[in-house]
């Protein structure tokens, strides 16, 4: 399987770069002409061209409520960046699964089919309710599983019609045509007994938190077991933190400047691959990468650590 | 006083002709090698060209002869308004996004979220033509099952919650449709402005609606007298709920040179019009009250064009040449101009104007008509005869 990296976008990182607005308001010496048509989305429209040059295959745009909404953020960057693949994260309740499928539709149609869906995980009741989502904790599986079954009924067939707890459809399905692209790849997340089992049944990828490598061993062999016995495949993913450095004490100095969490991979170029490359050789096929600075940090990982990541899956793959 | 000038964007396909009926701008009839957007090269190879690049020359287009923006409409069988506004918002400058959505289909909070996201994006050109009424029996395409008036009380209710919410955290509501614990944006978002709202929909419900929420009421064309009733009507009625109301008109020109050229063109998209296309004139069954009200035009009935001209430069069979309302403006750039004097002077505050193919007629109207406006047609006329 070819590995697809992928560069996490957090939208609520870095919300002042490049606003022209959060400058400090005390007189300085230096003339500044921005004006205030300059703002965030032109530093996410950087880090998309970051991720290109340096040969990311996708960005991964996180669901972060605080800020910018991911599909937006997805689609006006998407232009600038012709050639990666695009995987906003959004939550199940974002409204109907028909027009969700709509918009998907639309985006593959402008964008070459570069989009992917990550439905983001469930947030607690009091967050939903925040959100004017009140589907009861026990019903958010089944709504999801549902979310997804009838926008790809819709995508695949005309007509289609369904009639479930959550959405109802009748005579359905587009017509040409907006029925000629893919149905984007579906990225499921999670480590409970009804998430794996969910993936098992429906996700095209599903992307694990990342976790010392017994952790993700047994997680995947568990989602191994499940989607055979549903005869499917999964694949899988992790989203992964990581610092690199020339040196190793660099990056571990740099990792506690910028509070990494424990799971972290921080170490030289050649060290944070050869940890990339173990998850790799335990079946991790996407790889979600992810650090804070996250312009800096992709031209990093992007210039040093992917190519070495690269010859040593190849390595691997021409061995098996 | 200025007026806002939008320029429509084809999201369902654009005909290269008024003339002929077949969508060869975009894929929505069978490719073909004269179709462009996607291209097909010589060699009938995929170019790599999409319709989003089509529509990006048209909103290009409008933006540089001075249209404030552009109206992005949504059926079942167009590419979808939220989608083309961000893949569109960095190639562009000034232009606004005007998106054509149901409320019913996006829980409030995230469209708010959404829509902040997009103010932020593209500089505050965000625009809202809200849709409530519809398809009719149609609504379950789309996965909505509620009735006629019920979709205007969610309308409401999803304008609440979605203004609400803008003014920042602690927001909770607790309505029929749409219930929200203590939320709100965040003030990094909250800062944007909400956008514009257009609403359409000519029923009682609609117009309720429309006075609580609403800065424009959108109306299609309709004969003059009785268009600047209903905009009449639309400004007492929110102005007695202490209000104040614009009216916008969403109306088709054929602008030409001459009047005689833009009859031409007329006539001969009329007698080219197939049995088959006139059948889908008659449009299918709806509940939506403006639909009707053009369906009564019977223009699938007429045998001449000129049957069909009800009023000075009004044609009455547009929605025979392509998909739409019925009617539309004919004649000559000082007329047209004139034409749409009379209606600013009959209440109109904006405009939603459209053409086909329309590239090339964005230009046309924007170089020859728009100047003329402010009686300065109706000097030109005047001096004319």
């Amino acid at each position: 399987m070819t590995i697809q990296t992928y560069w996490q976008i957090d939208v609520a990182a870095d919300a002042t770069r490049s606003e022209a607005r959060a400058r400090p308001n005390a007189p300085t010496l230096f003339r500044d002409v921005r004006t205030d048509a300059s703002n965030r989305h032109d530093y996410y429209a950087q880090i998309a061209q970051a991720a290109s040059q340096t040969a990311f295959d996708g960005l991964f745009v996180q669901y972060r409520p605080e800020s910018d909404d991911s599909l937006i953020v997805a689609a006006t960057i998407a232009r600038e960046a012709p050639r990666l693949a695009l995987i906003p994260e959004f939550p199940a309740w974002v409204g109907s699964a028909v027009y969700a499928a709509k918009q998907a539709v639309s985006f593959q149609r402008g964008t070459h089919e570069r989009l992917g869906w990550a439905i983001a995980p469930s947030a607690d009741a009091a967050t939903r309710a925040r959100d004017g989502d009140h589907v009861p904790t026990e019903e958010l599986i089944e709504r999801t599983e549902e979310f997804l079954k009838v926008a790809r009924g819709v995508h695949a067939e005309r007509p289609f019609s369904h009639t479930g707890q959550h959405f109802e459809v009748q005579d359905g399905g587009f017509e040409a045509p907006l029925n000629g692209v893919a149905f984007p790849r579906v990225f499921l997340q999670g480590d409970t007994d009804d998430e794996l089992k969910l993936s098992a049944r429906v996700a095209d990828v599903h992307l694990f938190a990342a976790a010392p490598l017994s952790t993700l061993r047994r997680l995947t062999e568990e989602l191994s077991l499940l989607s055979r016995a549903e005869d499917r495949s999964v694949a899988f993913g992790v989203i992964q933190p990581v610092l690199a450095r020339e040196f190793a004490d660099e990056a571990q100095h740099d990792a506690q400047r910028a509070g990494l969490p424990a799971s972290a991979i921080v170490g030289d170029y050649a060290d944070v691959a050869a940890q990339l490359s173990e998850l790799a050789a335990l079946g991790f096929a996407y790889f979600v990468l992810t650090a804070p600075s996250s312009l800096e940090e992709a031209y990093v990982i992007g210039q040093h650590v992917l190519p070495r990541f690269r010859a040593l899956t190849e390595t691997v793959r021409a061995a098996s | 006083m200025t007026i806002d000038f939008y320029w429509r964007l084809p999201t369902h396909g654009c005909h290269g002709s008024l003339r002929q009926s077949a969508y060869d701008r975009g894929d929505w009839s069978p490719l073909a090698a004269h179709n462009i957007a996607p291209g097909l090269d010589r060699n009938d190879a995929d170019d790599g060209y999409r319709y989003i690049d089509h529509l990006a020359e048209i909103a290009k287009a409008a933006e540089s002869v001075g249209f404030i923006g552009g109206l992005i409409p949504s059926f079942p069988n167009t590419d979808d308004p939220w989608v083309i506004s961000p893949l569109l918002a960095r190639e562009t400058k000034s232009f606004r996004f005007m998106i054509a959505f149901q409320p019913g289909f996006l829980n409030p909070v995230h469209a708010a979220r959404m829509a902040a996201s997009l103010q932020r994006a593209t500089g505050g050109r965000t625009v809202f033509n809200i849709i409530t009424g519809g398809g009719g029996p149609g609504q379950l395409w789309w996965g909505d099952g509620f009735s006629h008036d019920d979709r205007y009380g969610r309308t409401t209710e999803f304008l609440d919650v979605f203004k609400g919410v803008w003014k920042g955290e602690g927001f909770s509501y607790d309505g029929r449709f749409f219930q929200v614990e203590n939320g709100g944006l965040s003030p990094l978002l909250a800062a944007e402005e909400v956008p514009e709202i257009w609403f359409s929909g000519s029923s009682d419900a609609a117009l309720q609606s429309a006075a609580k929420h609403a800065d424009y009421y959108l109306s299609w064309l309709e004969p003059f007298d009785q268009l600047a009733d209903k905009f009449a009507r639309v400004k007492e009625r929110t102005a007695a709920l202490g209000g104040e109301q614009k009216c916008a008109v969403r109306v088709d020109l054929v602008a030409r040179a001459t009047e005689e050229e833009a009859w031409r063109d007329i006539r001969l998209g009329f007698e080219n019009v197939s049995e088959e296309r006139r059948k889908q004139g008659r449009g299918g069954p709806t509940d939506s009250v403006g639909a009707a009200r053009q369906q009564a035009l019977k223009p699938s009935e007429a045998r001449r064009y000129d049957e069909l001209i009800v009023g000075p430069n009004l044609w009455g069979g547009f929605n025979l040449l392509r998909g739409g309302p019925a009617l539309g403006i004919v004649g000559s750039y000082e007329q047209c101009a004139a034409r749409l004097d009379d209606l600013i002077a009959g209440g109109a505050d904006a405009f939603i104007l459209a053409g086909t193919p329309h590239l090339e007629e964005a230009y046309r109207v924007g170089e020859e008509v728009l100047p003329l406006l402010g009686r300065r047609a109706e000097a030109l006329l005047q001096a004319a005869e």
